[in-house]
């Protein structure tokens, strides 16, 4: 892993009154210049993880370092951890200009300095001509790319967004979250991100940690989070996913042999043994209905229970055994719907083995 | 302590601030409590003056008073909120006179019209009864202290959703059934707020028993008499502590009350203004509007017999129109300029104050703010003429001679109306995201930096509304200088008193306008500099 830029050593966090602590035992270490993300459902601590980096809580123990220094005695506003504020937070008794050039001012920087960078920053963010209104007379998408520059102008060490887009409508969220990706690439800023939604997770970050109850539960990239959970929760979090109990067969350095159906199936897997029985991790865009043309494929016979048209893809509800499994099948058009008796096709490189099975 | 000890800026300030507020606040009112020492106490129960007559006029007025001041109020409030009256602006503005003014003209007022040489009793009807005691008090107190009621309960039913009634009706209830069972719980909080605050101002009022009680005594004036009278001042601490647990008591029911039912009963929504209220019935607007008109006309009565008593040679014998009691005004102008500038200097010291404060107990979390927090909504409870007596008592000192008298009554004033701007800051900065400041904090600005830039200019309304309550009731209040004035720093509220008891009725009365109109004139300034209208209505959220 590349050299940290934000390490988490152990840090606790328990609020008066609460019967759990809202983080617990919470280690990172958050490289240079990355994306990361936070990720869990609401109450799992990301946030409050993200602002004890910020200073606004203290933490009950552990530390935070930024670079070489442990910044737990350094108050916020020393911190130089610039934030974004789910609410956006802009002064609202403020213009633009002033709410960008708010945090400059403070730094004693010249004027003719400041408004350069202010200008730069807004033309960056394609704020131009916005300069003197206020923040109540600006769209929501304008709202939160001022909170944006005014963040981004001051030139922290860390970035830190707090579900900066859940208060944008679905369609300017999608086109918002690129244009953050792209803004983040370019300034290559540490950024820290907390979200509860995995498709924003998945897409944004170059690393996702994701919480529960306090926890990080895993560390990894989108692609290792997603396809490769370490439990069922995970695994059901971060999309939606077909959980298969299968006896196993036989284990071999690198991969296990498991029944699935009538069939064995080797799929890759280098964990403890999980015992006489694995929990398989599926998801439904990696089975496909009709007949198996890949060597590495596995057909099972299915019945179609019901279809579900979601516009991306048909959901189809197969019952293979006992079991009902969903399969995700993009461009329905090209066959006629199926119905009745099917095949399942199983890609055995996409089947994962839960190792955190008991969970 | 760690918010503190990570900002020793901010922790210097509020420890400022608590010690100010222990000396200015605590420690008077401790030294009153204690003063008559525990033998002080045993003598004065024992074969002290008439103190159980004196408490048990202080209830039964109070009881009487406050029935029919909310229960006026309350008629006031349902009629401007829900019936289809007319002239309802007009209604507003008046009901708004009383508080803008002494309490006790109210008083002056009722000897003017229906004293021995009334306007009503003995110009026209011809008769010249002897009107001090309890029922003229009674009359008195109701109408000075019923646009408090009026403005609290009208204040929570402009709140009440009308869906509410709109369902009742649609579930087909009538409008009297609608009345009973739909507005009137709904109000219920409004009134017992309103029942509480107009039980205190009852209590504690001195301006209008000190002229008009006659034999009727009642704790502030018997503390009052002690004091001029005999120089007691053990007594009159006795007694005005006697008043602080009345009043105490009072004030820690309505708290506990607002905490936890006035927010929850009443459904606040956002739009509910904006739905018309289901129309009464005609013959109910009729009504309302005939009651209405007729407290109106006492409330025109009270303030023209004034006017009227200003601009004439000799009321009520000689009609002739004259200016020349404003010569008196003219005479005393340095009471009524220090009136003015005490007045504005406390409103805004005070209310600057009780911004910052609130600011560091509701933002910041450290051990005793709970405690803070007591202090800071404690003096509302206090009656002014205790608190005038601690302030005498404490600061009145052979050693503090340097120290300008009029300072000391600005301090009285100052940390005697905390509780206003206080509770104002503090509901304003609830409604404030924390995110504000902490994206401030996040852009490198320390706390105290983060107030000034981004709290306190948000907080614009709460401030604004804490400096005219400030105003008003610092250059209305009586009993919080009586004793502590000298003749340099005396206020207008004290010349007038002086010239009622001297029976110059066109001096006092020439003085009142001019005080009324002063005092209106700094309002309409201060809308015209905040560029806000200030809602009137929040003058009673002391």
């Amino acid at each position: 892993m590349p050299d940290a830029h934000v390490r988490l050593v152990g840090l606790s966090k328990r609020f008066a009154n609460a019967s759990a602590a809202a983080v617990d035992e919470v280690s990172l270490d958050i490289p240079r210049g990355s994306l990361t993300t936070l990720l869990g459902p609401s109450g799992c601590g990301k946030t409050t993880t993200l602002r004890m980096i910020a200073g606004f809580y203290e933490p009950d123990r552990g530390d935070i370092f930024i670079g070489a220094h442990r910044v737990n005695d350094v108050p916020a506003h020393r911190r130089r951890t610039a934030m974004v504020f789910q609410d956006y937070a802009l002064f609202p008794h403020m213009t633009v200009q002033d709410n960008v050039s708010y945090g400059l001012k403070l730094t004693r920087m010249s004027g003719d300095e400041c408004a350069k960078r202010v200008r730069s920053t807004l033309d960056f963010l394609d704020l131009g001509g916005l300069e003197g209104r206020f923040p109540g007379q600006l769209s929501g998408g304008q709202q939160q790319r001022v909170a944006l520059a005014r963040a981004l102008v001051m030139n922290p060490e860390v970035l830190l967004l707090d579900e900066p887009l859940s208060n944008l409508d679905a369609r300017l969220r999608v086109s918002i979250r690129s244009e953050l990706i792209s803004i983040q690439r370019q300034v290559g800023i540490t950024t820290i991100y907390v979200t509860h939604d995995q498709d924003e997770a998945l897409a944004m970050s170059d690393w996702v940690a994701v919480m529960n109850r306090g926890q990080v539960v895993q560390w990894g990239t989108p692609w290792n989070v997603y396809y490769q959970p370490r439990s069922a929760f995970l695994a059901d979090f971060l999309g939606t996913v077909n959980l298969v109990h299968a006896p196993v067969l036989s284990m071999q350095p690198g991969s296990i042999t498991v029944q699935l159906g009538p069939q064995a199936l080797e799929v890759p897997f280098d964990g403890d043994p999980p015992g006489r029985e694995a929990l398989l991790a599926i998801r439904p865009e990696t089975l496909t209905l009709g007949n198996p043309i890949d060597e590495g494929g596995l057909a099972l016979r299915g019945t179609v229970v019901r279809r579900t048209f979601l516009g991306h893809v048909m959901r189809y509800a197969v019952r293979v055994a006992d079991q009902e499994w969903l399969i995700d099948q993009p461009d329905p058009g090209g066959a006629s719907l199926a119905d009745g008796e099917v095949t399942v096709i199983v890609n055995s490189r996409r089947v994962h083995v839960l190792p955190d099975a008991a969970e | 302590m760690r918010v503190f000890r990570r900002e020793p800026a901010l922790g210097l300030t509020a420890l400022a601030m608590v010690l100010l507020m222990v000396l200015f606040i605590v420690l008077p009112q401790v030294q009153v409590v204690v003063a008559p020492g525990l033998q002080g106490y045993v003598t004065f129960f024992s074969e002290g003056p008439n103190w159980v007559n004196a408490t048990w006029n202080s209830l039964r007025i109070m009881v009487l008073s406050t029935t029919t001041a909310v229960l006026l109020g309350f008629v006031y409030a349902y009629a401007m909120v829900y019936s289809q009256m007319p002239w309802k602006p007009f209604f507003r503005l008046l009901a708004v006179l009383p508080m803008l003014s002494p309490p006790f003209v109210v008083a002056a007022s009722y000897i003017l019209l229906f004293g021995p040489r009334g306007l009503i009793t003995y110009d026209v009807l011809g008769q010249s009864p002897n009107i001090l005691g309890l029922y003229g008090l009674w009359g008195v107190q109701t109408i000075a202290f019923f646009p408090y009621a009026y403005q609290l309960i009208a204040d929570v039913l402009a709140r009440a959703d009308p869906r509410l009634e709109q369902a009742a009706r649609n579930l087909g209830a009538t409008s009297w059934s609608v009345f009973r069972t739909v507005t009137l719980p709904l109000a219920r909080p409004g009134l017992a707020g309103a029942v509480l605050l107009v039980a205190i101002y009852v209590v504690e009022d001195f301006g209008n028993p000190a002229l008009i009680a006659g034999q009727y005594t009642v704790l502030p004036t018997l503390a009052y008499g002690l004091i001029t009278g005999f120089g007691d001042f053990a007594g009159a601490a006795v007694v005005s502590t006697i008043l602080l647990v009345l009043a105490l008591a009072l004030y820690f029911v309505r708290l506990q009350l607002e905490g936890t039912r006035g927010g929850s009963v009443v459904t606040v929504t956002g739009r509910a203004g904006s739905m018309p209220r289901p129309p009464v019935p005609r013959a109910v607007t009729m009504a309302c509007f005939a009651g209405c008109l007729l407290l109106a006309t006492l409330i025109g009565l009270v303030y023209g017999v004034l006017l009227l008593s200003a601009l004439v040679e000799a009321y009520p014998f000689n009609f002739t129109p004259t200016l020349r009691h404003f010569e008196y005004v003219g005479a005393h102008f340095g009471s009524l300029r220090n009136s003015l500038v005490y007045a504005t200097a406390a409103a805004i010291i005070c209310s600057s104050f009780a911004i910052l404060l609130a600011y560091i107990v509701q933002r910041k979390s450290w051990r005793g703010r709970g405690l803070v927090d007591f202090m800071a909504i404690a003096p509302a409870a206090v009656p002014g003429i205790f608190f005038g007596i601690g302030y005498a008592t404490t600061f009145n000192q052979r050693w503090l001679d340097w120290l300008d008298r009029g300072a000391l009554i600005v301090l009285s004033m100052i940390f005697w109306n905390i509780p206003v701007g206080y509770r104002a800051a503090i509901a304003g900065l609830q409604q404030i995201d924390r995110s504000i400041d902490e994206a401030a904090t996040s852009l490198g600005a320390g706390s105290l930096r983060a107030f000034r830039d981004v709290l306190f200019p948000i907080l614009h309304g709460p401030f604004t509304t804490s400096l005219v309550t400030a105003f008003v009731r610092a250059i209305t209040t009586l009993s919080v200088v009586i004793f502590l004035f000298t003749p340099g720093s005396a206020v207008a509220t004290i010349t007038i008193f002086q010239l009622v008891n001297d029976f110059n009725w066109g001096g006092a009365t020439a003085f009142t306008v001019s005080v009324i109109g002063s005092a209106i004139a700094v309002l309409v300034v201060l809308w015209a500099v905040s560029g806000r209208r200030v809602r009137l209505n929040e003058l009673s959220n002391a």
